[in-house]
């Protein structure tokens, strides 16, 4: 399968009542350590970390120089990963575009933009893998009595 | 000399943005036909592409990516793809203009036929593109059409009221005898040329090609704060000259000689021969830029390596795609068409590409993943949202102002 | 060890594929999920990505419908290092079958003009 079979899937319920469609998957991502033990995500307490790799050159890593290490080690959060797997579906009952990023609970910025895109999505929940029954093309049948959890992405570790 | 070179990417791109062929010819029509009555219009659009510029620059210095590739990332394939082909035709439209306008500059220096022209000064581009280093090529072709400053001078030697000029550009009304359509249509294609998405494609783009970083932001603000304004004052100039000259003689403006005419009669012939030379670079300089613009939102789009620091068989696709967009544009040229009256069919297009570009660009500028602590603030969102809300009505109002005035004539 | 909860919309659709060096690879068009045995997803049973898909599955994304299995170019999920606002690859890209086009025309066309291995950053 394909995640492109899945997106803008319509979502019904066992008994074929529709809910929406699906806009995104949630996945759950293996963070690895690296070589000095800095695999947890990048913060302000850990400038210059071997993370932050910056379009294939050593530029970026100027810590110590002109006192913008803090900035530098913000900026780039690039993770050592592992597996993927699958955690859920987001399913909006008005739409099947996207969110452009507005569902993570940190991003409210600007609230024109952010209040449209929150406002065509209003409604969205996330319903977990494991309540998937059957998916047929086009289709996603969910299992009967499938809980409703909160869309919101927090930001891994960082929350 | 080197803090200079320093802003030459903005000077650059403001050059190709502000005063290209197209535009060089627009602004000499909205000046002999509208006097100082638009000027406001440039006025908004400076502040606009200085603030999404700064926005794609910034994005291009802390996270390494440039415009189209978080076009891409944030619109998906669709939007992202609409964009592509609407941002590509302006990019190839106004590619095939500025070639036809080195080609008629050149005509006008040398009175040698410009269909002889436009395979030489092709050719001439090609060579830039696959032989010349980026800072070269912005230095030089940046400082010399800075040449174009002839026109203010001009209008300066001209002499006009001053206190008359003021009183029009700040109590801007429709001219006796003129549309108010045709007012909107030139207004709505003023602003259109200030904020033409390629800019923001190019300087991004060009801000990875110079290997920006996160310490570069100062470089960033200078780069946005000096080159589009002085972009937009060369712009008012060029339509200063007209409405002083052109315009109490009812003259219409048709040819490249009469857009020039006004820095003759005020500067003789060594003015004249300044400015010649200036548009001619910075017709060329639009040329690189558009050139470079077609290659870097494909490859963007597509993931392909790209970028002039590159040696050209490292990004061999890159290359190939401006190869192709160049000898495309000698062929529309070759059906002689005439190449101003090409650039005016990007307006449709810009009714697709403006808003597709610059709400990824506010969208991402704001995404503490790419930005860290360098996310927009207050003031850049609420400009933005507020210019957002511009960029929308200009390009709903640009097609049916342009089907109504029969394109501002 | 730590997990990261991302979107897949969001955090590696249309990225930026990087590889080993730092060069443009691709972005990714698609994802191709299995199940945990590596065979095919079974619904509301352990899943993961196991390769991230470009080329033809571009245009029926845009266009729908799906192009037939053998025509998909794969990276395999397991040579993603890292992931950042690029995904970046623990492999060169000269390795992946996906940099097809990109090798051809610098092989057939780029390298053969003039010029094609002149390094601008370089001397003169």
């Amino acid at each position: 399968m394909i995640l492109g079979d899945l997106l803008d899937a319509h979502v019904v319920t066992h008994d074929g009542e529709e809910l929406g469609r699906v806009v995104d998957l949630r996945l759950s991502l293996e963070v690895l350590e690296e070589g000095d033990g800095s695999g947890g995500g990048p913060d302000e307490a850990e400038p210059g970390g071997p993370d932050e790799r910056e379009h294939g050159s050593g530029d970026a890593d100027d810590q110590g120089d002109d006192g913008d290490t803090p900035l530098v080690a913000q900026t780039h959060r690039s993770h050592a990963v592992g597996s993927a797997d699958v955690v859920g579906l987001l399913v909006s009952p008005h739409t099947g575009g996207s969110f452009l990023g507005f569902e993570r609970r940190g991003v409210r910025s600007p609230w024109v933009v952010a209040a449209l895109v929150r406002w065509r999505h209003r409604g969205t929940f996330l319903v977990a893998w494991h309540d998937v029954e059957r998916i047929s093309p086009g289709l996603v049948h969910l299992v009967p009595g499938f809980e409703k959890l909160d869309p919101t992405l927090d930001e891994g570790e960082d929350a | 000399m080197k803090k200079l070179l320093g802003v030459a990417l903005g000077i650059l791109t403001a050059i190709g943005g502000f005063v290209d062929i197209g535009d060089l010819v627009t602004n000499a029509v909205v000046g002999a036909r509208f006097g100082f009555s638009l000027v406001w219009v440039v006025a908004v659009g400076v502040i606009g592409i200085c603030l999404f510029a700064e926005m794609s620059g910034r994005v291009a210095a802390v996270s390494g990516r440039a415009t189209f590739e978080i076009i891409r990332e944030r619109l998906g394939p669709r939007a992202g793809g609409a964009n592509l082909v609407a941002s590509f035709a302006i990019n190839l439209l106004t590619l095939t203009a500025e070639i036809g306008g080195i080609a008629l500059a050149l005509h006008l220096a040398s009175s040698v036929e410009p269909r002889l022209w436009m395979p030489v000064a092709a050719l001439a581009v090609w060579l830039v593109l696959w032989r010349v280093k980026f800072s070269i090529m912005e230095n030089v072709v940046g400082l010399m059409g800075l040449l174009l400053i002839g026109f203010a001078v001009a209008l300066f030697l001209l002499g006009p009221d001053w206190s008359q000029v003021a009183r029009e550009i700040t109590q801007p009304a429709v001219p006796e005898g003129e549309h108010p359509a045709a007012y909107w249509y030139y207004a709505v294609a003023l602003f259109g040329a200030a904020m033409t998405p390629y800019e923001v494609f190019f300087f991004s783009s060009g801000a990875v090609e110079e290997k920006w970083t996160a310490k570069s932001l100062g470089q960033n603000r200078l780069n946005v704060f000096t080159g589009f304004p002085l972009g937009g004052l060369l712009s008012v100039a060029i339509a200063g000259c007209a409405a002083v000259v052109l315009l109490p003689h009812g003259i219409e403006v048709s040819t490249l000689s009469q857009i020039v005419l006004p820095v003759a009669q005020a500067g003789g012939t060594l003015l004249l021969a300044v400015v010649i030379v200036g548009i001619v670079a910075a017709t060329f300089g639009a040329a690189l830029e558009t050139a470079l613009s077609s290659g870097y939102t494909l490859a963007q789009y597509l993931g392909w390596s790209w970028g002039k620091f590159r040696r050209p068989a490292q990004a061999a696709r890159f290359h190939v795609t401006m190869m192709i967009a160049l000898l495309l544009a000698v062929a529309i040229l070759m059906t002689s068409v005439d190449p101003v009256a090409v650039t005016e069919f990007s307006v449709v297009f810009s009714a697709v590409a403006l808003p597709l570009t610059y709400i990824p660009i506010l969208v991402v500028a704001n995404d503490p993943d790419y930005m860290g602590a360098r996310v927009n603030g207050r003031v850049a969102n609420t400009l933005g949202s507020v210019y957002l809300g511009i960029v929308l009505v200009a390009a709903l109002a640009a097609i049916p102002l342009m089907i109504a005035t029969g394109a501002g004539s | 060890m730590t997990r990261r909860i991302i979107d897949a919309r969001l955090h590696l659709l249309s990225r930026q594929v990087l590889d080993v060096d730092g060069e443009p690879v691709t972005t990714v068009e698609d994802l191709e999920l299995r199940g945990a045995d590596g065979g095919d997803v079974v619904a509301g049973e352990p899943a993961h990505v196991a390769a991230i898909l470009s080329g033809p599955v571009l245009v029926t994304r845009i266009l729908g419908g799906r192009p037939p299995q053998s025509r998909w170019e794969r990276i395999a999920w397991s040579a993603v290092s890292h992931l950042g606002t690029v995904v970046e690859l623990d492999v060169e890209a000269s390795t992946l079958d996906v940099d097809w086009p990109e090798r051809w025309l610098r092989e057939h066309v780029v390298r053969r003009i003039p010029g094609g291995q002149h390094d601008p950053e370089g001397e003169s």
